[in-house]
């Protein structure tokens, strides 16, 4: 753990135990979050990105989902295992969430003013003026205008980039070190998203704040990222700084997947696709959960299950062609 | 939101008057007359039946035909003038001036008796999905609701107070309203006549609590680092009483015209259950339609209640 390391997620695994069986969604995650930057979570649908997300603050549904193993350290603190009343000071004002559907996240009977301002209020001794006037500076922050009468509106009221809008301004309204964003920008439209996305660059660029930020959608990875990590089958595969991931993956997987990018300089009919299907998670292939489906796969990987080793300073992979077993390198 | 009240008050006056106008006509045509009762004392006395059949019925205009007798009425009653009652020998606001007071107080209680252990039940057990509790309070409501109140109430009386004597068997008038005494004879008839309620609202509100529970809204709310208390109190708990303020209205007025008659008369409480109970059987038509009047514009009442309550509850909901 280097010093500008804010939170360092180790050996994640949250389980859910239903009827069908356990199911497996994060299964062993591991990364790291630095000071100031944006860290992307991408993969598939299913791959365990969000409920790697609402691990971090133990926000998925318990029961069923139970963490089993690993930590999530920060400053100091594993949030992981702490008492629900540490927690509960860490929600919202270390760490705040904006979520992927705004019309369902905000509460439909309460204003938007009311919402930031309980957030607010959760955290500290402020009187019901100041909290109003920090919502209202939020909002304004968020490029809402007529930000006083936004306060009074309920969620309903309002149009879908606006809400995403006073979604994050409610996120930010205890200043949090570290902001989770769950595929802010998939259920708005393409104008919206270019809004959003650009509220959030600014809000890296002006804020002492890091930011998770997950999608499938590669194009927003470029946009926003500093470092991308790669999921696959509820863990991480690969991870590097956005321009490797890019240009250069090293995790067949990724590799896969930068594939099925469509380039506009070439004049292919079909685009690319990797061959079969994402794993069950209750179902897990054993060795390597991407074998199945691999190109390059050895015998090892059959029976052997990959740890995330570095490769070369910030680049690590989860794969045997770059381990001792399978030995490339 | 004005003219929506207005208009909503113009269709409860047109509904009170077709409830009114059935009423009269059912207890008119029927074969005895309200003035039987009254002519039997005299005849007993060994005067000519008859005679006195003919006079009685001319002096309350009971031989008139029966459209006259109904126009005549309904131009009484919008003077303000509800009529006699034969078999209370008094004018019927009186009689019913005079014995509201019982069944409001039962209905007041047993409500807020209902509501408080039933939602909260509900809630608890919402909370505490499939735990032993939540097991317990559903076949405590399951019972709760399959049991007919009056069968409850002489079950009630015949252990708390003929085996364990720990109250009497009937309602004493003899304390005043605002007594402890009178709180505590109480407790078995708001008993009989809640549990019903409270069982079911333990159902309707574990069910609408459990709708919204795992709504994404209550995960924003934890992520805000609110406490669970706050989370379900507020967040769940707002969202989830939509739903059962249509159904406590709606037993509100099931029980101001079905549970409450039959528990007074169970408990002897003489409240305007028992008041139009006697009427019934004494044909004393002016108390039936009162009383029936009056239940009629308080459920009209608590229905447009309902519906102005909900659009404070949920702001989505307008009616203009």
């Amino acid at each position: 753990m280097t010093a500008d390391t804010v939170l360092e997620v180790k050996n994640l695994k949250t389980w859910f135990y239903t009827r069908r069986g356990i199911v497996k969604a994060v299964n062993g995650v591991d990364f790291t979050l630095r000071r100031g930057e944006c860290l992307c979570l991408v993969g598939e649908s299913g791959c365990g990105k969000t409920v790697t997300a609402l691990s971090i603050l133990r926000l998925f549904d318990s029961p069923p989902g139970r963490i089993v193993e690993g930590e999530v350290i920060y400053k100091g603190l594993d949030l992981a295992s702490c008492t629900i009343q540490r927690l509960r000071q860490i929600r919202g004002k270390d760490i705040a969430m904006v979520f992927q559907n705004a019309q369902s996240a905000l509460n439909p009977v309460f204003t938007i003013g009311d919402q930031i301002v309980e957030q607010i209020n959760a955290h500290g001794q402020v009187s019901r003026a100041d909290a109003v006037a920090k919502a209202c500076r939020l909002l304004e922050e968020m490029k809402i205008s007529q930000p006083e009468r936004a306060l009074k509106m309920y969620p309903h009221q309002m149009s879908g980039g606006m809400k995403q809008r006073a979604m994050i301004a409610m996120s930010l309204s205890c200043d949090p070190c570290i902001l989770i964003a769950d595929e802010p920008t998939t259920a708005v439209d393409v104008t919206i998203r270019a809004q959003i996305m650009h509220i959030l660059q600014e809000l890296k660029a002006n804020r002492d704040m890091s930011i998770i930020f997950i999608t499938h959608d590669l194009s927003l990875v470029r946009e926003i990222g500093d470092r991308a990590a790669v999921f696959y089958g509820g863990k991480v595969v690969e991870v590097d700084t956005v321009e490797h991931i890019l240009e250069s993956p090293a995790h067949p997987y990724t590799i896969g997947l930068m594939r099925c990018l469509p380039d506009i300089s070439t004049d292919s009919k079909r685009l690319p696709s990797i061959p079969g299907n994402t794993p069950n998670p209750i179902d897990m292939p054993a060795g390597c959960s991407f074998h199945p489906r691999c190109q390059e796969v050895m015998e090892v990987c059959h029976s052997k299950d990959p740890a995330l080793m570095n490769i070369a300073g910030v680049h690590a992979v989860a794969c045997h062609l770059f381990s001792a077993a399978g030995g490339k390198n | 939101m004005r003219s929506y009240i207005i208009r909503r008050l113009i269709y409860s006056v047109i509904i009170a008057w077709g409830i009114l106008t059935i009423t009269f006509i059912l207890l008119r045509v029927g074969p005895t007359s309200p003035v039987d009762r009254y002519i039997l004392n005299i005849a007993a006395r060994g005067q000519d039946v008859d005679s006195v059949r003919q006079a009685i019925e001319a002096r309350y205009g009971l031989d008139k035909p029966i459209i006259e007798q109904y126009l005549l009425y309904m131009g009484n009653l919008l003077q303000g003038k509800w009529g006699w009652s034969f078999s209370a020998s008094q004018p019927v606001l009186d009689l019913i001036g005079s014995h509201w007071i019982y069944s409001f107080q039962l209905i007041l209680l047993s409500t807020i008796f209902a509501i408080l252990l039933g939602v909260g039940l509900g809630i608890l057990s919402a909370v505490k999905q499939n735990t032993k509790f939540d097991y317990a309070a559903s076949i405590f409501s399951f019972i709760g609701i399959s049991i007919p109140g009056f069968w409850l109430g002489l079950m009630l009386i015949l252990v708390f107070a003929v085996y364990l004597g720990v109250f009497k068997t009937y309602y004493d008038t003899g304390y005043p309203i605002w007594s402890v005494e009178n709180l505590r004879q109480l407790t078995l008839p708001v008993m009989a006549l809640g549990i019903g309620e409270l069982a079911g609202y333990v159902r309707y509100t574990r069910s609408a609590m459990l709708d919204n529970l795992r709504k994404e809204f209550v995960t924003t709310a934890r992520a805000k680092g609110l406490p669970e208390r706050t989370v379900i109190g507020k967040h769940v708990l707002r969202n989830a009483v939509l739903p059962l303020v249509t159904i406590i209205m709606f037993d509100l007025g099931s029980i101001v015209f079905g549970g409450a008659y039959l528990t007074e008369i169970v408990f002897g409480i003489p409240g305007l259950g028992q008041v139009s109970f006697n009427a019934i059987f004494a044909n004393d038509y002016a108390v039936v339609i009162a009383v029936t009047l009056i239940g009629t514009f308080l459920v009209l009442f608590i229905n447009l209640a309902t519906d102005l309550l909900y659009t404070y509850l949920d702001p989505r909901i307008r009616y203009d």
